[in-house]
């Protein structure tokens, strides 16, 4: 999957935030996006490299994967189940 | 033409290898097990490896700085734990640049704000349970002292305060995220070179105290070091073990941190009783009132902060600004109480180290143990599925 091509949904500005904030708000925006819809998240803390990934691929959710933005951040995508 | 192929294999394997340490992640169990194994290192070189009072002795340099009066301090080149902190942080910076990974990240006011008063509450919590997430758990329950069991308890319960004040946070405070300045080409390709000779300095370092007869102290500052690499690369946080049960229900760190606790543990119990340590080592904490709600509040404060006493340094080693705020409330808030508590005779009532196999045995204590963490480890796995302790 193209995901510069990606609308999603909503986006969910986590830039700056550090463990367990972006993790945290993820979990909680997710609940409000309708199911087969894409949740896209910018982050900035190299841990959410690790625990988006690991958290957006649970529960019958799917991690599309992240792309490392030019202007300093990454974008992940997640579809919910 | 043989010489060409054996120097081009080696620099291809060089290569690859550079790539597995310092480009992948280390997975978390990996780390677990050279945590327990450096820690016992240090045991074995010098005593239980400790932070907290690294954080004091730099509160206090700050006081004495200002003229706050008192003793003039023990010389942090000298103190031992502040010669481990100093590597941890220098660790994670080498880490940081050799991955290309150093970068300065900046937060959110109310980040800050967080970070600051995260560090009063740890700082107030290892004074109550005469250490921190390393010292006052970690080391103290690997030592066999009831203090570090009565102070995991104080930390889930904390954990799960601080979780519910997040999620409180998250209905009723909005912040916008703050955009990031993208790292420059340049900086980014210098960085392997900048952290191989800070990598270097630390060990010329080792050989300087080794010249002038302070060996010991020099093993001090590589160890941290080791550290700080090994928290850095895997990302070990050991705040992760105590909120992410309540969080989404995560089990991987406690099965990690009961993992190294149990090799830790094991080891100990061989070096305690074999008598190459004294067997009361490390058996100081404050069981059980000091160690009990000094967990709950250090554990309330590394939600707020976003990191404990161990992972504070080694993100101020990879560039996170936020962290340092939460180093500078840590070591003033736990310096002032500290003194504040043996001026007027109440640090003694907080309790005192309980040595379990004095009371159980090493028969009875060694097993024990093991079932203890055993058991954490399942009851988080049984979390995993059922979400039962998961507060949203």
């Amino acid at each position: 999957m193209d995901l510069q091509s990606i609308e999603p949904y909503s986006i969910l500005d986590a830039r700056g935030l550090t463990c367990p904030m972006p993790l945290l708000k993820t979990k909680k925006t997710l609940k409000d996006v309708p199911i087969g819809e894409i949740l896209e998240i910018w982050g900035t803390d190299p841990g959410s490299k690790n625990d988006i990934p690991h958290f957006g691929a649970k529960k019958g959710n799917a991690f599309l994967g992240f792309v490392d933005d030019d202007e300093g951040y990454t974008r992940y995508f997640i579809r919910k189940g | 033409m043989a010489s060409t192929s054996f120097w081009s294999s080696l620099k291809e394997e060089a290569r690859r290898n550079y790539i597995a340490v310092f480009e992948q992640e280390w997975p978390t169990w990996l780390a677990g097990i050279f945590l327990a194994i450096v820690a016992l290192l240090i045991f074995l070189w010098q005593g239980p490896w400790g932070v907290a009072a690294g954080y004091r002795n730099l509160g206090d340099w700050i006081v004495y700085g200002a003229g706050g009066g008192g003793d003039r301090p023990f010389s942090p080149w000298l103190h031992p734990i502040a010669l481990t902190n100093t590597g941890l942080v220098v660790g994670a910076l080498v880490s940081a640049m050799l991955s290309r990974q150093f970068k300065i990240h900046r937060a959110p006011p109310l980040e800050y704000a967080k970070s600051l008063i995260g560090g009063v509450f740890m700082g107030a919590g290892a004074v109550l349970a005469a250490g921190c997430n390393v010292g006052g758990f970690y080391t103290a329950a690997a030592m066999f002292d009831m203090g570090g069991l009565a102070m995991m308890a104080g930390l889930i319960a904390g954990a799960w305060i601080g979780l519910r004040y997040l999620l409180w946070e998250m209905e009723h405070l909005q912040q916008k995220g703050v955009e990031q300045r993208p790292s420059n080409d340049a900086w980014v390709k210098i960085q392997p070179y900048l952290g191989g000779t800070v990598l270097i300095l630390v060990i010329a370092a080792f050989y300087g105290y080794s010249l002038l007869d302070k060996t010991d102290l020099g093993g001090l500052l590589f160890f941290g070091l080791l550290i700080g690499l090994i928290m850095h690369r895997s990302r070990f946080c050991f705040v992760r073990a105590f909120r992410c049960p309540f969080m989404t229900g995560d089990a991987e760190m406690v099965k990690v941190v009961a993992m190294s606790l149990m090799i830790y543990g094991m080891g100990t119990a061989v070096i305690k009783w074999a008598w190459i340590q004294e067997p009361s080592m490390g058996v100081t904490h404050n069981f059980w009132i000091g160690s009990l709600f000094g967990g709950v509040i250090f554990g309330i404060g590394m939600l707020l902060a976003g990191g404990c006493a161990s992972s504070t340094l080694w993100r101020i080693g990879e560039g996170q600004t936020k962290m340092v705020l939460t180093l500078l409330a840590f070591a003033l808030t736990n310096s002032a109480l500290a003194s504040f508590l043996k001026n007027h005779d109440l640090y003694d009532k907080m309790g005192q180290g309980l040595f379990i196999p004095d009371t159980l045995t090493w028969y009875v204590t060694v097993p024990s143990f093991l079932l203890f963490f055993v058991f954490w480890a399942f009851v988080a796995i049984w979390n995993e599925k059922s979400e039962k302790f998961v507060v949203f």
